[in-house]
């Protein structure tokens, strides 16, 4: 017992985290020494008891405290069992953080319950009572008040193990009669009960090495059984134990991994082998510790192949179904491969297949991007695609379409990225790759010993692609539209968005977001999600660059841009803030969420293609509105920029992309479009685009266009008429293209002339106001702003409208990413839609025959249908500025 | 039916949302057109009679596609058939159709339904049962080609249905009759009422308001276009939000039609400038000569262009079922909507083009407007006279000058400030009120 006392004391002062390692070795010297005892007693069983981790020891310890506490019950010394109780509670504390158990052990319910027991017993017998000294019955009633408090904390707890004192004892393995249990005493079987009620979990270890030899041994054992002797009674026996092992102190995992890897070899019946090559996945699973690193990548694969096999035995033996909803029967896997009737066991694939996923998601993050590491751990992207795809098709064939929607997921994720050209190198790779892995495979599967249960490779290694990859897209989105649940879809539909605006294809992809009424409630999701509604927006932004569509374009980015946070938008690194430090919390959560490098946007090119697309609308706008007393801005951001340039005593040449585009707005201002695509021309980031030479061909036409209309703004007042012919050639566009530009111009009432055909030249009228003619003009506008806001002020008063202004505001502000998107103003002008019907049916009668399309967004084109109102405003946003403009200068009867 | 070329046949995309006996005006239009070979629409004909009960007329069908005088065995069988079901049905209904024929009868009928229900079941023992099997009878009337039995039955039998479902199907049953009779008045009525259940009635799902609405919008394609105050209409209905997006969203093929009624009705400019907006943003999606031309007049001021579409736009009307509607005349046939819509065309054209002329030389416009000179002269005398244009001719050049439409400074001026007083006034009286009425409290 003094062994155990020391070993209690010792441990209160101990703060040990868990990778706290220098005390550990005194502690753990004693726990060896007690180990090796009862491990070298055990000789009837060809098993070691593996020494305890951590988590054991302090069992250890609260079974000491508790024992304490019985002793003290016993001679009713309430001192120091108010002492104990004290020690017993800073124990469980630990206790839980090591278990990372939600629940509290039974053995502290149990003793708890005894506490209670006893404390009722001590405070009716009043006699007893009287009869304690002073310091005594203090205690006594300190612990009272102190034991009711706690005990409310486990209240359910305790109500549970009164009812069923038993239950917890039922669940314990069956390693336990074979284990050194004899020369235990109880505390020990307290603790290694609680131990096994615990979902083993994991914990860190850095004293494996001591216990080599030991291991050696055992490896030797398994692998020198004669194989005849093999039973499955023997194999799952031995598996229970490596199962226990797991987790505990001391114990490797590579150890863990490869002895069950044997045992996966050795395995009697199919199920059996299963159901370890499931603890094997788990175990591999364990191998790295914490949240932060990755997997190492050879386990990794590993546990791809793995995956494989379990696939390849589950498509083999069809009466053998993976569920983790039911707890199986302890002899289920000793059900021989013809058996009939289904044989269950418990599994989860999609977790598995979720958890391999982020392991090669993590693994991208954390390797530098620039090494050739990085470009072998996506080579391996393949394998996993190939997983998922024979995960998928055998949920799909078992009818569990749930399931199948989620691994499809997935798979969309891998690819939505990616445009056609790396899909092609991808499926290349795919065909290369395979060929590699069966060399290896046929390396590996010359072992020692070859298995019992020979699984033909019945699944296929090799990810088939169809040829294109929307054609991929199509398919799995489609699957997920039909079956995946909210969140699943969402992300879905945001890669489906991605992959068509990849493709250029811009009007689909707007289509479909106004459809599927994101924008609406993206900041409700998780961030996840949020940034990869950001990512969506920049590439669709970018899509409609790509087609000539600036104004789009710009709306897409702008918001992104509206903050200095593009970075963290769309986590492609993290960007500094001066007023607001973050903790190192949240400096690793961000981190964690980061893109690895390859499906970055690119950044330059993507502010490039804002600062144009701002460029292009901004500078006619404020050549037009120079003289006018509000002026209406389009990008704020740019327009900074621009401040900040024209500050500049000296023009150094342009450097990076904003000097680039700064320059160019100089020079267009002018009218120089010449000048102003030669300096964009030569940015860098061009050679990004796909099809360059047509994209600049866009660009130019379109400096041109705003060009000449930035020239008609500015110099129009200079000139009685212009000749078109000479316009045509000042700007290098046809007649034709001045013609039309320069109508619509009049048309909305931008520009004040009208053509003289016969001439064909442009007459300008004197609009020209004079000084006091517009003083005049800001004089009346400044009186119905006046009268407007007393309309204001009196609607607020009696009631009316008012509120919808600060609501709007309020939309305005939200936080994080789901202020990055045009989103915040679609979404003001969403009208809402669909009265949700109670009763309704299909028009039976009278068949017509609904052409519907495809169905979820079919199903959204429904839902959605309001939103189109929304774009029609956002598409049509220059014609109505222009009608705008018109009314400010004649603005009529208002009503 | 696969699609020609030239002739932007919208048939395959209309036609999914009309009802069976619907598409058969279609397909007569398409067979006197003769765009598609008289074989495929016999074909396309007996499928569609296949799935209706008017076996006769698919027999005729039949016999003249394959020059036969034997009817297949299995058009006799279901002719058997048909009528065996007529008989029953008609039996079924017996007796709430001699109530119903009974005029002394049906006097006693009230406004009130539940009244009406009651009654019937004590003094004429006629149930929910019969009364449902009213609706089968006219259902089953229709099947059979008898509109106006149809008709007739199922605005009886709405008097006394208590089910909503049910009358909405009977709504829908009567429109198609009414259509197919040619009523257009009654048709049109009936169209207001279905689309006020639409508009108000709460659906399952709003993907089944939408396929409701973009029946409707179809059905109405009929009325629309042949009632005489149906441009208007036409109008009034596809430009209202939720009508647009069922457009836009599912059926842009609408666009044609709606945009041809915006250059034949003078009378809805104001809300042509939305429809512009619409046709931007749809452009990517549906393509079609007479959408075409308004961008072209109103968004890229594109005349030539413009010119270019107003003749494939001719082609278009006349090959198009509910558009190219035909007027015997005599011995030649015209197509009154042509004209018409050449005519607006023209006008469309001419009045973009003068807002942003100062000077215009006539035999250009002339060219523009595809008259000749003498023409085009007496056209904008006319335009002059009745005031539409604020211009002049200059006889010596042959040129047509407009006149400055700049309002002066002062005017604009007074505009701004005009409504103000108004304004300031409505707020005092306002805040008086407001006053009082707390005053009072």
């Amino acid at each position: 017992m003094s062994r155990f006392f020391a070993q209690g004391g010792s441990d209160s002062e101990d703060e040990s985290d868990i990778e706290e390692e220098i005390q550990e070795v005194q502690n753990n010297d004693i726990n060896n020494r007690y180990l090796q005892d009862n491990s070298d007693d055990d000789d009837d069983t060809d098993t070691k008891r593996v020494i305890k981790p951590t988590k054991d020891k302090r069992f250890e310890e609260m079974t000491h405290t508790v024992e304490q506490m019985k002793n003290a019950m016993k001679i009713n010394d309430w001192v120091s069992l108010q002492e104990n109780f004290d020690k017993v509670n800073k124990q469980l504390e630990k206790v839980m953080r090591i278990t990372e158990a939600v629940k509290p052990p039974t053995l502290y319910i149990k003793t708890l319950v005894m506490l209670e027991d006893f404390l009722n017993e001590a405070l009716a017998n009043k006699e007893a009572k009287k009869k304690m000294s002073p310091s005594n019955s203090k205690a006594l009633n300190a612990m009272r008040q102190k034991l009711k408090k706690n005990n409310k904390l486990h209240e359910e707890e305790i109500n549970k193990y009164r009812e069923a004192p038993e239950v917890e004892e039922e669940n314990e393995p069956e390693d336990e009669d074979d284990d050194d249990e004899e020369d235990e005493d109880e505390e020990d079987d307290d603790s290694k009960e609680a131990v096994t009620d615990e979902e083993v979990d994991e914990t860190t270890d850095t004293r494996w090495e001591t216990m080599l030899n030991k291991k050696d041994k055992q490896m030797e054992k398994l692998l020198s059984k004669d194989p005849k002797e093999i039973t499955w009674d023997w194999v799952n026996q031995k598996f229970k134990e490596i199962m226990a092992a797991r987790g505990r102190k001391g114990t490797a995992r590579f150890d863990l991994v490869d002895q069950l890897t044997h045992l996966t070899k050795i395995a009697k019946t199919p199920a059996q082998k299963l159901e370890i090559l499931f603890s094997v996945i788990s175990a591999q699973f364990d191998v790295n510790p914490g949240l932060s690193g990755h997997m190492p990548i050879k386990v990794w694969k590993k546990c791809v192949l793995n995956m494989l096999t379990i696939l390849d035995i589950l498509v083999k033996y069809t009466n053998i179904v993976v569920d983790d909803t039911i707890e199986p029967e302890e002899n289920e896997t000793s059900k021989p491969a013809d058996y009939d009737g289904t044989i269950r066991v418990w599994g989860n694939l999609v977790a598995f297949i979720e958890r391999i996923d982020t392991e090669f998601f993590k693994s991208l993050q954390s390797i530098d991007p620039h090494t050739r590491e990085y470009v072998e751990r996506l080579r391996d992207e393949p394998m996993f695609l190939a997983l998922a795809q024979n995960i998928q098709d055998y949920f799909e064939r078992m009818g569990d379409f749930k399931a199948a929607a989620k691994v499809a997921l997935r798979r969309v994720e891998s690819i939505y990225y990616k445009p056609q050209e790396v899909y092609e190198a991808m499926r290349k790779l795919a065909e290369l790759v395979e060929e590699e892995e069966e060399a290896e495979d046929a390396e590996e599967e010359s072992g020692p010993i070859s298995s019992f249960i020979v699984v033909p490779e019945v699944v296929p290694r090799k990810p088939t692609f169809p040829e294109s990859g929307r054609a991929m897209m199509d398919l799995l989105v489609s699957l997920i539209y039909r079956n995946g649940d909210e969140r699943t879809k969402a992300r879905a539909m945001l890669c489906d968005i991605y992959h068509h605006a990849l493709m250029d294809n811009f009007g689909t992809a707007r289509d479909l977001l106004l459809m599927s009424h994101l924008q609406d409630n993206i900041q409700h999701m998780d961030i996840s999600t949020q940034i990869l509604f950001n990512r969506t927006m920049a590439q669709l932004g970018l899509c409609a660059f790509r087609v000539g569509m600036i104004t789009e374009s710009h709306s897409c980015l702008s918001e992104l841009y509206s903050g200095q946070r593009v970075r963290e938008l769309l986590a492609q690194g993290v960007s500094q803030s001066r007023y607001h430090e973050k903790t190192p919390e949240q400096e690793r959560m961000e981190r964690r969420r980061q893109m690895p490098y390859h499906m970055h946007i690119n950044l330059e090119l993507l502010e490039a293609v804002h600062l144009i697309g701002a460029m292009l609308l901004e500078v006619p706008n404020m050549a037009a509105n120079s003289l006018e007393a509000r002026r209406r801005v389009i990008s704020k951001n740019f327009r900074r920029l621009l401040e900040i340039s024209e500050r500049q005593a000296f023009n150094a040449p342009p450097e990076n992309v904003r000097d680039h585009v700064m320059a160019a707005t100089r020079a267009l201002t002018k009218g120089d479009f010449q000048t102003a695509f030669e300096v964009l021309n030569s940015l860098e980031v061009w050679r990004m685009l796909k099809n360059r030479d047509s994209i600049l061909e866009m660009v130019k036409a379109r400096i041109k266009e705003e060009a000449l209309r930035t020239y008609l703004f500015t110099y129009s007042s200079s000139y009685e008429s212009l000749s078109l012919e000479q316009l045509a050639k000042m700007f290098d566009v046809t007649e034709a293209q001045v013609h039309s530009i320069v109508s619509k111009m009049m048309i909305n009432e931008e520009l004040h002339a009208s053509w003289d055909q016969p001439t064909r030249c442009i007459v300008f009228h004197e609009v020209q106001h004079s000084r006091l003619q517009s003083l005049a003009f800001q004089l009346t506008e400044k009186l119905s702003v006046l009268a407007e806001s007393n309309e204001r002020a009196m609607e607020a008063r009696t009631g009316g409208g008012g509120l919808d202004l600060s609501s709007r505001r309020r939309d305005n502000n939200q936080d994080y990413a789901g202020a990055a998107s045009g989103g915040g103003r679609w979404q003001d002008n969403n009208m809402s839609s669909g009265y949700g019907g109670r009763q309704g049916n299909n028009r039976s009668g009278y068949g017509g025959r609904p052409g519907q399309p495809r169905d979820w967004s079919g199903q959204n084109r429904g839902g959605g249908y309001a939103s189109r109102a929304g774009s029609g405003n956002r598409g049509g946003g220059m014609q109505m500025d222009g009608s705008t403009r018109m009314v400010s200068l004649n603005r009529g009867v208002r009503t | 039916m696969e699609e020609t070329k030239e002739n932007y046949d919208l048939t395959p995309r209309v036609a999914p949302n009309l009802d069976r006996h619907l598409v058969f005006p279609i397909l007569e239009f398409l067979q006197e057109r003769q765009l598609y070979p008289d074989e495929q629409i016999l074909k396309f004909k007996i499928e569609l009679l296949n799935k209706t009960n008017m076996v006769d007329y698919a027999m005729d069908i039949h016999k003249s596609l394959y020059h036969t005088e034997d009817a297949p065995q299995d058009m006799v069988e279901r002719r058997a058939e048909v009528v065996a079901r007529l008989k029953s049905l008609e039996e079924a209904a017996a007796p709430l159709v001699t109530f119903l024929l009974n005029p002394n009868a049906v006097q006693e009928l009230r406004a009130d339904k539940q009244y009406n229900l009651q009654m019937l079941k004590e003094r004429y023992q006629i149930g929910p049962d019969q009364i449902e099997a009213l609706y089968q009878y006219a259902k089953f009337q229709f099947e059979c080609g008898n509109y106006s039995g149809a008709a007739d039955y199922l605005y009886q039998y709405r008097t006394l249905c208590s089910n909503l479902e049910r009358s909405l199907s009977a709504l829908w049953g009567k429109l198609a009759s009414e259509i197919l009779m040619q009523n257009w008045d009654i048709a049109l009525e009936e169209l207001n009422r279905v689309k006020e259940i639409i508009d108000s009635k709460s659906f399952a799902s709003p993907l089944n308001q939408v396929q409701n609405r973009i029946w409707l919008m179809h059905w109405g394609l009929y009325i629309f276009f042949n009632h005489d105050n149906g441009r208007t209409q036409i109008i009034d209905l596809f430009i209202q939000d939720k009508y647009m997006n069922a457009i836009q969203t599912s059926a842009p093929h609408l666009l044609r039609y709606l945009a041809t009624a915006f250059i034949v009705n003078k009378r809805r400019r104001p809300q042509l400038k939305e429809f512009i907006k619409v046709i931007q943003q749809e452009h990517y999606s549906y393509k079609d000569p007479i959408v075409e031309f308004l961008a072209c007049v109103f968004v890229n001021y594109d005349f030539d262009g413009a010119q270019k579409k107003m003749k494939e736009c001719e082609e278009v009307i006349v090959n198009d079922p509910f558009l190219g509607k035909r007027v015997d005349d005599g011995n030649f046939s015209t197509v009154p909507l042509k004209d018409e819509f050449l005519e607006n065309a023209r006008l469309f054209i001419f009045e973009t083009y003068c807002r942003i002329h100062q000077r215009i030389d006539m035999g250009v416009l002339a060219e523009k407007l595809n008259l000749n000179y003498e023409e085009a002269e007496r056209w904008i005398v006319n335009l002059i006279r009745t005031s539409k244009l604020d211009a002049k001719i200059d006889s010596e050049s042959g040129t047509v000058i407009m006149e400055p439409t700049q309002p002066n400074v002062h005017e604009q001026l007074v505009n701004h400030t005009k409504a103000l007083s108004g304004r300031t006034y409505k707020l005092v009286t306002q805040l008086l009120e407001h006053s009082q009425g707390q005053a009072a409290r």
